[in-house]
């Protein structure tokens, strides 16, 4: 790129905060973006609890149910699920395509924005790649990206604009859509936790 | 404007409510990449040589070299 866009600059150190927030997007992408093997079951189920005061429980909650069901899934149930949820031919029955839930702005101009915004954020499409931008699994990577690439004032500007734009009008809908969904089991959890998640990005982003 | 009080408010939140402890999921995030044989580790601005997840590596690449 030559670019006169160049705002995914080295910052700050990345607070511990911050550093959780890119952890949590990071795994998020990766459920979202194929069904999780064995071995990721384990870490799931192993990992321990998030702490929480007071009444603000819900992540907390939504994740310890996560690591139940991570703990009783069999991986290949979960990969026949992921497939009959999100990949069916031709009648897939989520979506995982955020536009497909942006439907005031309409598909293709969500992917036309979308493009259009990725080199600005040092991001670009590789040739070989099938996919559209607007994977619900690529979204939360490149929040993860947004996140350890800069602390300052910009950078979290940058983020609450992508997450608004990108992340915010799709992760409701999405979510529960797979919760609905009479084929879910697992995916219901992760759509839980994704849910309670986003919401805390949200109401965070929001202070800025 | 974004200042050092809105910056800890947002801290004191995200601690509060689970999301800002980096310890539960970091052990999990170092594994989340799925075992294709040819990731390759890269180092990001900010980060700690975080491992790219395929799909975005697949996806994307960060431009800035």
């Amino acid at each position: 790129m030559t670019g006169e866009a160049l705002p995914v600059e080295p910052g700050q150190p990345v607070a511990p905060e911050d550093q959780a927030r890119a952890e949590f997007y990071a795994l998020l992408a990766r459920l979202w973006y194929a069904a999780p093997d064995a071995a990721l079951l384990q870490s799931i189920a192993a990992s321990g609890d998030l702490p929480a005061e007071g009444a603000q429980t819900a992540l907390a909650e939504a994740w310890r149910q996560l690591k139940a069901a991570a703990a009783a899934a069999d991986p290949e149930a979960v990969r026949d699920e992921y497939d009959a949820l999100f990949i069916g031919t031709g009648k897939a029955a989520v979506t995982l395509y955020a536009s497909g839930y942006l439907v005031e702005t309409g598909r293709e101009r969500v992917l036309v924005a979308l493009r259009d915004e990725l080199p600005a954020l040092g991001l670009e499409r590789v040739g070989a790649t099938h996919e559209p931008e607007d994977h619900f699994a690529a979204l939360l990577e490149i929040m993860r990206h947004l996140v350890v690439s800069g602390a300052d004032d910009a950078a979290l500007q940058r983020e609450r604009k992508f997450f608004t734009r990108y992340v915010l009008r799709a992760y409701n809908p999405l979510t529960n859509e797979v919760v609905a969904s009479a084929r879910a089991d697992f995916y219901k959890f992760v759509a839980r936790f994704t849910k309670a998640f986003c919401d805390v990005e949200a109401s965070s982003l929001e202070m800025l | 404007m974004e200042n050092s009080k809105t910056k800890r408010s947002r801290r004191t939140f995200l601690l509060a409510v689970g999301a800002g402890s980096a310890a539960t999921v970091a052990a999990i995030g170092a594994k989340t990449v799925p075992q294709t044989g040819d990731a390759r580790a890269k180092q990001e601005p900010g980060g700690k040589g975080y491992q790219l997840t395929e799909h975005i590596r697949n996806y994307y690449r960060t431009t800035l070299v």
